[in-house]
C-alpha cells in the first residue's frame, strides 16, 4: 500500500496519506511531513513521549502532527516511527521515534485545517488530506 | 462564481453584492483591474472573501487587494474591520506568520560607489544573517529574555545595543504594541522562538540589496530621503515559528470556544471569537506578542546587516538608516471615522499593508506632511516599490496591497524551471543571487507570481496609496 502522495497546491504543501487502519494513517501523514522537511539527518536516534487529547478525529490528527512538528523544530529532530500506547478518536499516547537533524531543507511551519479531510473508504482503509504551511 | 456576479464600481474596484449569498452580512469588494479579475477566478480566494463577509461585527465590506490569493480561512490580500462592541477577532484574519512585514534601510551611497563590493556584501550578509533552519550559530534565549522581547518588541533589541533610537521612530507602532501579555503565549510558542531572533526563515522571505531605479514623486522621495541610484536594503520576514505556534494554538482554542458564542462558520480556518470574550482578548494579547517578536526579529536582522556592511565597507562607511518598518499580517485596534463619528475597530490585515494618510497621529513626525511610507516587495528578482499613504485610502481603512501574490504552485515552478536557470536569468540581468538551496530559488521564480507592476498600478490608480519610487534588485539573499 502506498504511504502517501504529494498533491499539487499553489503556495503550500498538500499531501494525501493512506492507511489500513487509523494508526497507520496517522503514521503515514507523519511520514509525509517528515519527508517534506527534506532534512540532513544525523545518526543519533531519539524517542519522544507524546500525549494528545482532542474533541474529534480530524482535529486530533492536526494536533498530533502539530505536536510532532513542534518537538522536531525545538529539538532539531524528525520522526519516522510511532509506538502507540493508546489510540482512540479523541486521545493518543505514545512515543515518536526518529533522528537528530543537521539541517532542515524545507521549513514546514504549521499544520492547517484548510480543506482537511479524514475518512474511511468503502474498502475499510483510511485516507487523509492535510495542508501544511511552508 | 463568475464575472457577472460582480458589480463594477470603477476601473479598479468591483463588488460582490450582499445578495450573492444569504449568510453575507456585508458586500465584498475587490480592488483589481478587469484584466487581473480573470486571474482571481483561478483559485478559491473569492469564495474566501465572501466567507469573511459572513463574520459577526464586520463593518461595511470584506475587502481584497489586487494581490489576493487563496489563504487559510481568509484570503491573502484581505482586509476586514470588526466592530469592537460585537465583532470577532480571527487568527485566520492575521495569518500564521504574525507580523510578517518589511523593513527598508537606506544608505548614502549610489550604485556606482558600491558596484565593486556588491558580491562581497551579498556574501557577508548571507553569512551574518542565519536562515534559522540549521544547527548552531543562533543564540538560544532563556524564558525571561524571550518574555522581554514579547513585551517590548524592537525596543528591547535597541535597548540591548542592537540599533538606534531612530530605528524605533521609523517603525510602525515604534516596534512595540502595548497590549502584549506574555502569559497568553504558550511555552510551545516561546520555545520555538528561543533561537530564532534575527533569523530570516525560508519561503518567500528574503533580503535584497536594491537601487532606487525610478522616482515617481520627487517631493515625497525627498522627504523619505530617497534619491536616484541610491543603494537600499530590504528585509522581508516575520515572527518565524513563534508566530506560527500562536496561530496554531489559538485556532484550536477558538474552534472549541466558538460554539458557546453561537458562531457557525463555513470554514474551520475562519475560527473566530468575539473580541470582548476571554478567548478573543487572549488571542489578541498573544498575537500582539507575536507582532512584537517580529519587529524584534527584523530589528536584529537590520543589526546583522549593518555589521556585514561595516565588515565589507569599513567602520567609517556611511550608516544604514531605517526608512520604515511595516507589517502586512496583523490585527490592530484602530479608530476610524464613520459618518463623522469616531469608531474603534479591530482591523485585520492579512497580506495587506497599513497606509496611513498625511497628518495621521500614528506616523513619524518627519513623514506627517506626506503620509506613511509603504513598503511593497516584488517577487524574487523583480522590482519592489515604496508607496505613500493617502487620504483616499480611507475607503479601505487605510490599507493597501502587500506584494506580488503567488499564481503558480512551488511544484509547478520547479517543473517549469530549474534553480540554476533562474540564477542564470537573474545574473544576466545583473542580479546576484545567494541561497543555500537551488530548489528554494526555483520555487520562488518570478514567473510564479503576479506582475508586481500591475498590482501596484491598481492601488495607485485606486488611490489607496501612491507610487514614490521603484527599487531594482542588485543582490538577492534567501534563507532556503
Amino acid at each position: 500500500m502506498k504511504k502517501f502522495k504529494v498533491l499539487p497546491h499553489r503556495a503550500d504543501l498538500k499531501i494525501k496519506a493512506f492507511g489500513r487502519d487509523k494508526k497507520e494513517l496517522f503514521l503515514n501523514t507523519l511520514l509525509a511531513m517528515t519527508e517534506s522537511q527534506k532534512t540532513k539527518n544525523l545518526k543519533e536516534q531519539i524517542k519522544r513521549e507524546i500525549k494528545i487529547t482532542y474533541s474529534d478525529l480530524p482535529a486530533l490528527l492536526v494536533d498530533f502532527l502539530s505536536e510532532a512538528l513542534y518537538l522536531g523544530q525545538v529539538n532539531q529532530e524528525v520522526y519516522s516511527r510511532v509506538i502507540f500506547k493508546r489510540f482512540t478518536d479523541k486521545k493518543i499516547e505514545g512515543k515518536l521515534i526518529g533522528l537528530k537533524v543537521k539541517r532542515f531543507g524545507e521549513d514546514v511551519k504549521a499544520v492547517t485545517y484548510h480543506n482537511l479531510d479524514i475518512h474511511q473508504k468503502e474498502d475499510k482503509t483510511w485516507e487523509a488530506t492535510v495542508l501544511f504551511d511552508v | 462564481m463568475k464575472k457577472s456576479d460582480f458589480r463594477k464600481i470603477n476601473d479598479s474596484l468591483w463588488e460582490i453584492p450582499q445578495s450573492f449569498r444569504s449568510d453575507m452580512r456585508v458586500p465584498a469588494r475587490i480592488y483589481v483591474s478587469e484584466k487581473m479579475l480573470e486571474e482571481v477566478f483561478r483559485d478559491r480566494s473569492l469564495g474566501q472573501l465572501v466567507n469573511v463577509a459572513t463574520l459577526p461585527g464586520i463593518i461595511d465590506y470584506s475587502l481584497a487587494m489586487p494581490d489576493i490569493h487563496e489563504g487559510y480561512g481568509f484570503p491573502i490580500g484581505g482586509v476586514a474591520a470588526m466592530n469592537m462592541k460585537n465583532g470577532v477577532i480571527s487568527p485566520g484574519g492575521v495569518g500564521y506568520d504574525i507580523n510578517c512585514g518589511m523593513k527598508l534601510l537606506k544608505s548614502d551611497y549610489q550604485e556606482e560607489e558600491i558596484k565593486n563590493h556588491l558580491e562581497s556584501l551579498a556574501t557577508e550578509i548571507q553569512k551574518e544573517v542565519p536562515s534559522g533552519l540549521g544547527q548552531g550559530r543562533q543564540i538560544k534565549l532563556d524564558a525571561a529574555s524571550i518574555n522581554k522581547i514579547l513585551e517590548k518588541g524592537a525596543q528591547r533589541i535597541v535597548e540591548q545595543g542592537y540599533g538606534e533610537k531612530e530605528d524605533l521612530e521609523n517603525c510602525e507602532s515604534q516596534g512595540k504594541l502595548p497590549q502584549a501579555e506574555v502569559t497568553a503565549v504558550s511555552d510551545h510558542a516561546k520555545n520555538r522562538g528561543r533561537d530564532q531572533v534575527g533569523t530570516l526563515g525560508s519561503g518567500n522571505h528574503f533580503l535584497e540589496i536594491q537601487k532606487v531605479d525610478e522616482i515617481f514623486n520627487e517631493g515625497v522621495a525627498k522627504i523619505f530621503g530617497l534619491f536616484k541610484n541610491q543603494i537600499v536594503i530590504m528585509i522581508h520576514t516575520g515572527s518565524r515559528g513563534l508566530g506560527h505556534q500562536i496561530a496554531t494554538d489559538y485556532i484550536k482554542v477558538m474552534m472549541t470556544a466558538m460554539a458557546k458564542y453561537g458562531i457557525r462558520l463555513p470554514d474551520r480556518e475562519l475560527a473566530a471569537c468575539p473580541i470582548n470574550s476571554p478567548e478573543g482578548k487572549e488571542y489578541f494579547a498573544a498575537m500582539t506578542c507575536g507582532a512584537n517578536y517580529a519587529w524584534a526579529n527584523r530589528q536584529m536582522i537590520a543589526h546583522s546587516i549593518r555589521k556585514a556592511w561595516k565588515n565589507v565597507l569599513g567602520e567609517k562607511s556611511s550608516p544604514l538608516v531605517s526608512l520604515y518598518d511595516v507589517a502586512h499580517n496583523i490585527a490592530k485596534i484602530e479608530k476610524h471615522t464613520i459618518n463623522e463619528k469616531e469608531v474603534e475597530m479591530i482591523l485585520h490585515r492579512k497580506g495587506a499593508t497599513r497606509a496611513f494618510p498625511p497628518g495621521h497621529s500614528e506616523i513619524p513626525e518627519k513623514y506627517q506632511a506626506v503620509g506613511q511610507p509603504v513598503l511593497i516587495p516584488g517577487s524574487m528578482g523583480t522590482a519592489s516599490y515604496v508607496l505613500v499613504g493617502t487620504k483616499e485610502g480611507k475607503e479601505s481603512w487605510y490599507s493597501t496591497c502587500h506584494g506580488a501574490g503567488r499564481t503558480m504552485s512551488r511544484r509547478e515552478a520547479m517543473r517549469r524551471v530549474s534553480g540554476q536557470e533562474v540564477v542564470k536569468r537573474l545574473e544576466s540581468k545583473g542580479t546576484i543571487v545567494k541561497c543555500w538551496s537551488l530548489r528554494g530559488i526555483a520555487e520562488e521564480a518570478p514567473m510564479a507570481y503576479k506582475d508586481i507592476d500591475e498590482v501596484v498600478g491598481v492601488v495607485h490608480n485606486a488611490g489607496l496609496s501612491k507610487k514614490v519610487v521603484r527599487l531594482k534588485p542588485l543582490a538577492v539573499i534567501k534563507g532556503e
